[in-house]
Formats: C-alpha cells, structure tokens, sequence
C-alpha cells in the first residue's frame, strides 16, 4: 500500500467518531457495572448510570460531523441505508414489543430497556453491512 | 447507467485509486461507479468529465443513448 493510502486508512480507523465510539462502549460497561452494584449507594448509582450521556452527545456529534463533512456521495449514501435499515427493525421491533406487552408476559428480564436498546447498533451494523455489500 | 471509466482510466494508465485521490472521492467509489453498481451525482460525473476532458455524454450513456448514437453514427462502435 502506497504511504498516502496508508495514512488515509489509519486517519480514517482513528477517526474522531470511532474513538469516541470506543470509549462509549467502554464507559457503558463502566457504567453498567457500576449501575448493578446492589451495594453501592443510590447517589453513587445514579450518577454512574448517567456518566456514558455527555460522552455520547459527543459521539453522535462527531458521527454527524464526519457523514457530513469527511464522507463522499457513496459513503454517505450507504451511510443513509444503513440507519434506513436500523430504524425500520428498531420501529418493527419495539412496535412488535410494544403490542406483545399488553397481550403476553413478557420476560422483563430479558426484554427490559437495557437488553432492547443493543438491537439498535446490531441492525445499524447489520444496514452498513448490507448497503457496503450491495456497493462492493 | 453504463460508462467508459474504466477504459478511460486504462488508457491513462490510473489505477482506481489514482483517479479517486484526482476526484476527491473513496477508492470504493470508483469502483462502484465502473462496475454500474453506483450512478455519480451531476457534480461528480462533471469533475469525471473535466478529469477526462471529456463532455458527459462522452463517458456515461444509457442502453437508449448507446442505440440512437450507433444509428447516428454506424460502423464506429460508438
């Protein structure tokens, strides 16, 4: 690989969005363990629980900023595939959840926010997947 | 929509890469434009042409266009 390729593509693996998103996950792991510490007071709970917020309004910012401004015409149109693809399985799943409720028990365990919301980025990642096949 | 790209490209001697730094667009997009998977925006497809110094109509042609330029112009494989 030629070096100006090669600076491209680690410019684009260490782009601001993906470091971000790196430490989102991280902090929601923190976050998430921390949260469920049954031991732990109310007041060091709560706002652990809401410590991933901030790093995550710079995330989407970030995120925003390089579809935006950095992507060319395909990337941002595969970009928009894939949250297309993210929000009808987000709306069918949580309109299926939604209906399900009143009409079956459902496991609040295992279907409560905290599972639910990970679907999100899996159909976001399973759109991108997709829409950079259909280009390839 | 069909295109010459690719052979454009060839008779230059550019790898896709090359043409993509020159356009200031992703490898990929190269690629998805040459292989028809991908039709470029109107901004795009002209800095193509002025790459290419070539007009528009020169390097990107539907299935109708090719028709009606091989009847305007018989026997030159156009």
């Amino acid at each position: 690989m030629e070096p100006i390729q090669r600076r491209q593509a680690r410019r684009a693996r260490f782009a601001p969005h993906h470091v971000l998103g790196g430490c989102l996950l991280a902090a929601y792991l923190g976050a998430r363990v921390v949260a469920e510490l049954t031991g732990l007071p109310l007041w060091a709970r709560v706002p652990a629980a809401a410590a991933p917020a901030p790093l995550f309004v710079a995330w989407a910012a970030a995120f925003t900023r390089s579809v935006r401004e950095e992507a060319d015409e395909l990337e941002r149109r595969i970009q928009f595939e894939a949250l297309a693809f993210a929000f009808a399985c987000s709306f069918a799943l949580l309109m299926g959840l939604g209906l399900l409720e009143p009409v079956v028990r459902l496991p609040s365990q295992d279907l409560s926010s905290r599972h639910v919301w990970a679907m999100l980025p899996i159909f976001y990642f399973g759109g991108l997947a997709l829409a950079r096949r259909r280009y390839a | 929509m069909n295109n010459r790209l690719r052979e454009l490209r060839a008779e230059r001697g550019w790898s896709q890469a090359d043409l993509a730094q020159r356009l200031g667009v992703s490898r990929q997009t190269v690629n998805s434009i040459e292989t028809g998977k991908y039709d470029p925006s109107l901004p795009l497809a002209f800095r193509i042409a002025r790459v290419f110094e070539r007009p528009i109509e020169g390097i990107f042609f539907d299935g109708e266009g090719e028709t009606i330029s091989r009847e305007e112009n018989p026997g030159t494989g156009a």
